[in-house]
């Protein structure tokens, strides 16, 4: 009988291929701990995220790719995962070393749905086993606080000789928002300057701790604060939400347009109210056509992440501060917030494998 | 339009030059009151019309930093530093040869 080696393992194993970042896993790293004994054939494969849409897929494919050897009487494959990180924006400091992935959860206008979405996105990466944490950005109408059900203003924390602020966690989510400081009746009436040391505290003066995700809550628009939080913070990406009308698709063009000047990759488009799931009948009623966000993911070639329906209980949780997937983790609405939760981290591998094999820019003096 | 992406931005204080090397491998040298009077922001341009190129006295540079992923900015000696650089509008406006014949054809 032939003696199987880890080399011909390692060899059969180059043919089966990430899915999403297409490159064979061998040589993206993935294959760790492989052990040969006997005909026994023991590795882990190191997922690139724990939300990895496509677990089977590679278990398959590995077995597939192992089963054409001789000598080979078991194959025993366990997953790990490992975030990797997607930061771009090559000489400058990172206010967020400890964050290994920014995500802007963003509309061209306002009343899509991006706090809800932006939460219990943060929520589905936590539930898939990822450290994530949420930071409200809207500054002008902050509503993670209610949707979160988290309110008072955060500690300090001393940290390497200065203070931090400590986000206070809410549903084992570390959240940081302006809300936070205001009272509830309170507006913000500031000008650029205000606002722009109001984000940079935000952005740099939060204690996070080692986070895989950050997700993102932005303001509606393409204005001030999306162009401050582009220039001073290493971003991984933009999520980009809109409702299924042609008239809030204009405004997705928009959006996308900007992140385009400011080079910030656009890491997908989900379409959110798609349709109604009526508790009564559970029948499906599409109050705003569906399917806009999809073909305007088609027309620009970006990825499309799903499809999210509004029900009265999504509505109503929010307002009392439990998200849908904390509520009712096993209704039809939670399950398409872990899909797409699933989906996003997996564009974030790719984009990662990209920011990786991207050129740093050097600047230098001579 | 295809976009290209600087690896290296090189300040070469004697030949007062800036060496500019693009991820397609293409190089420009750009000299400083060049890119000084070229600068886009409102300040030296105004508001709307083409951009154009403006005479200053001093044209000396201190610092080059980037700006998120798409820009650089260039910190003058006179304390000038508003003007923000797009990689797109630096590449337009290298002034090798090559550039500048394929603008004028």
């Amino acid at each position: 009988m032939e003696t199987v080696t880890k080399d011909v393992v390692l060899e059969a194993l180059k043919k089966v291929q990430d899915p999403e970042i297409h490159r064979d896993i061998v040589s993206l790293g993935m294959v760790k701990n492989l052990e040969v004994r006997g005909g026994t054939v023991a590795f882990t494969v190191e997922l690139t995220t724990p939300a990895c849409p496509l677990r089977e897929r590679i278990q398959e494919d590995c077995k597939k790719a192992l089963g054409g050897l001789n000598g080979i009487t078991g194959v025993d494959i366990s997953f790990g995962a490992q975030v990797r990180g997607s930061k771009s924006g090559a000489g400058q400091t990172d206010l967020l070393p400890t964050v290994k992935n920014v995500v802007l959860v963003a509309a061209g206008k306002g009343g899509v749905g991006k706090s809800t979405v932006a939460a219990n996105l943060a929520v589905a990466l936590k539930m898939h086993g990822a450290a994530t944490g949420l930071l409200d950005a809207d500054i002008y109408g902050p509503s993670i606080p209610i949707i979160m059900g988290v309110k008072g203003e955060p500690g300090k924390v001393a940290v390497d000789g200065g203070f931090k602020l400590q986000p206070p966690l809410a549903h084992g989510l570390p959240v940081m928002s302006i809300g936070f400081f205001l009272e509830p009746d309170q507006a913000v009436i500031w000008r650029g300057p205000m606002l722009g040391k109001a984000l940079h505290q935000l952005m740099g003066d939060v204690h996070w701790g080692d986070l895989d995700y950050l997700v993102v809550d932005m303001p509606p628009g393409t204005g001030d604060v999306q162009i401050t939080f582009s220039q001073q913070l290493k971003v991984s990406g933009a999520l980009l939400v809109a409702t299924p009308q042609d008239v809030a698709l204009a405004d997705v063009v928009r959006a996308k347009s900007m992140f385009d000047k400011v080079m910030v990759p656009i890491l997908g488009i989900v379409e959110n109210m798609s349709y109604f799931i009526c508790d009564g009948c559970h029948k499906s009623h599409e109050i705003f056509s569906r399917g806009g966000a999809q073909r305007a993911a088609e027309r620009f070639k970006i990825p499309f992440l799903g499809e999210i329906p509004i029900t009265s209980s999504l509505r109503e949780w929010g307002d009392r501060g439990v998200p849908i997937l904390v509520r009712e983790p096993d209704s039809e609405i939670s399950k398409v917030f872990l899909e797409v939760a699933s989906k996003l981290a997996g564009q974030l591998s790719v984009v990662s494998e990209a920011a990786r094999r991207a050129q740093s820019l050097k600047i230098i003096s001579s | 339009m295809e976009r290209f992406v600087p690896v290296e931005i090189n300040h070469m204080r004697e030949k007062e030059l800036v060496r500019v090397t693009w991820d397609d491998g293409h190089v420009g040298e750009y000299s400083r009151e060049y890119l000084r009077g070229y600068c886009p922001c409102a300040m030296c341009q105004g508001h709307g019309g083409s951009v154009k190129f403006i005479e200053v006295e001093d044209s000396e540079l201190a610092e080059i930093s980037a700006v998120g992923n798409y820009a650089i900015q260039f910190q003058w000696k006179d304390g000038h530093n508003t003007g923000i650089y797009t990689f797109d509008y630096l590449r337009a406006l290298c002034p090798c040869s090559a550039c500048k014949d394929a603008e004028d054809s």
